[in-house]
């Protein structure tokens, strides 16, 4: 498959890339590893005319801790953030998700953790070929007025199946965004829109330089689950994420964000409140708090990644429920390492 | 649009090439360079089977724009035999019966390679773990899976030029 023509950047700084994304705006991409835009160009579901390349901004890359947050440059390959120290310290969710993504040897390699989360949402729909899609009406997310996925519906239902955005969701991550003015500090929720056709909250001209992480919360533990047809290469049709804050072995805050349903990594906060008090070894709360967000979560999910509704739907109990017995077993064993 | 020009180091030769930007490293090694050992299938990073070595690291050629690896070293599958002969790892293919119809034997053997590189001693589920990302419709992976731990196993970490290392280091 070949890919549409462009014209190809190579800034040196961050400054300067900034600017060019000033400059051409939305007829520019950003090529950071390029695993998911180099695909998504060769369907032509994206025609940029230049293709902005982030590989000379070191800038961009890295990972450590800075007064109360842990820094996560957006260009950091997924493979160094599966293997940081740090992160499989701290917050072995988002470690779990970087090692699930793609293939271990490949995707992980060149695939960055910035590129990760910002992914399209993604359909059955619409990531087929240009051939494929050539014999069909244009659907919401092609600029047209019709849904393959759900019949009749007024918007687009294209799911995201990004690994790290739902572990980042849970562990209440918020991004950089710049451009060649300033900044802007938003939180994951902010950044997703909960619209299929525009996803995320990123304009033509910025560019998402770093993921931060809040460390001022002691007696945290999270964990990651997803399920897929296979264990290498697929997405996921079905994933939780979790984060358990606990004071003396009561639950006095959690986090439960479910992917693969919405357009967005879904925050489910009746679930995380259901557990607030909690003791952390109460099984039956965590499995109660596991409905609760499969219930919520089941609203948004329609047909459109390859396993069928109902089967994901009950998979989302499933996962938060393993997600949260082994985030409270991580609980429960810094304790202990405390208490001696 | 005009083209650019390319420096690059394939199986130990500097080239200097002129590039569309939008051609992929595998159109550059496959059509420019009749280096047609690496194989596309997909042509969407599924199958894994156009894997090379980009500075000794494994990745897909197909989704991998040949102006991206300006500078870098690229090892084929070309690359892997020497004046002695070839590489223990297509020698181990072979003895173990490791290729069927041979589509995704190229990519098997670098994404091995790669492993080898970083770890000259992995377990069987290192292993598997390792070529995870690629794809034999002849469902042959119980051989191949052979013959890497064949390889890995005859590994001597004292031994020099073993397993473990390309002929030349990569840059």
């Amino acid at each position: 498959m070949r890919l549409p023509k462009f014209q190809y950047l190579e800034p040196r700084e961050l400054e300067e890339a900034l600017e060019m994304r000033a400059l051409y705006g939305a007829q520019s991409a950003l090529l950071a590893g390029g695993t998911d835009l180099l695909v998504r160009m060769k369907q032509r579901l994206m025609k940029p005319s230049f293709l902005i390349s982030l590989k000379n901004l070191r800038e961009l890359s890295g990972i450590r801790i800075q007064g109360k947050e842990m820094l996560i440059g957006a260009g950091t390959p997924l493979k160094e953030v599966a293997g940081s120290a740090l992160v499989n310290l701290h917050f072995p969710a988002l470690a779990e998700a970087a090692r699930a993504v793609g293939a271990y040897t490949i995707q992980q390699v060149r695939g960055t953790i910035g590129g990760n989360l910002c992914q399209d949402t993604r359909c059955l729909f619409y990531n087929q070929s240009a051939f494929w899609r050539s014999g069909r009406q244009a659907c919401h997310k092609a600029g047209g007025k019709i849904c393959y996925a759900r019949e009749g519906s007024d918007r687009c239902r294209s799911t995201n199946q990004s690994d790290g955005a739902t572990a980042l969701m849970a562990l209440q991550a918020r991004v950089t965004l710049r451009n060649s003015q300033g900044l802007r500090d938003l939180s994951l929720e902010e950044l997703f829109t909960m619209k299929g056709e525009t996803p995320l909250d990123l304009a033509p001209n910025e560019i998402l330089t770093q993921i931060r992480l809040p460390m001022d919360r002691p007696g945290g533990a999270s964990a990651y689950e997803r399920i897929a047809y296979r264990s290498a290469i697929d997405f996921p049709v079905a994933s939780a994420g979790v984060w358990l804050e606990s004071e003396g072995g009561t639950i006095s805050k959690a986090r439960i964000a479910v992917g693969c349903m919405g357009n967005a990594p879904l925050l489910i906060l009746q679930a995380g409140e259901s557990l607030e008090g909690r003791p952390l070894e109460d099984t039956q709360a965590l499995a109660k708090a596991a409905r609760i967000a499969m219930d919520q979560a089941s609203a948004f999910a329609v047909e459109n990644v390859g396993a069928t509704v109902e089967y994901r739907v009950e998979m989302v109990s499933v996962l938060v429920e393993r997600a949260l017995r082994r985030a409270s077993a991580r609980a429960a064993e810094e304790k202990r390492g405390e208490g001696s | 649009m005009s083209r650019v020009p390319l420096k690059l180091k394939v199986n130990n030769e500097e080239l200097e090439l002129l590039v569309e930007p939008h051609w992929t490293l595998l159109e550059v090694l496959r059509e420019e360079l009749d280096l047609t050992g690496t194989k596309e299938g997909c042509g969407e990073g599924v199958c894994g089977a156009c894997t090379v070595l980009l500075d000794g690291k494994p990745v897909r050629a197909c989704l991998t724009l040949a102006l991206e690896a300006q500078g870098c070293s690229v090892t084929t599958v070309e690359g892997l035999a020497g004046e002695k002969g070839l590489d223990p790892l297509q020698e181990s293919f072979i003895r173990h019966g490791a290729v069927q119809c041979g589509f995704c034997t190229p990519g098997m053997i670098m994404a091995a390679k790669a492993l080898l590189l970083e770890n000259p001693c992995p377990q069987e589920e290192d292993i598997r773990k390792a070529i995870s990302g690629n794809i034999c419709r002849c469902t042959g992976y119980a051989k191949i899976v052979e013959a890497i731990a064949a390889v890995a196993s005859q590994h001597d970490p004292a031994a020099k030029g073993s397993v473990g290392t390309l002929k030349e280091e990569p840059a």
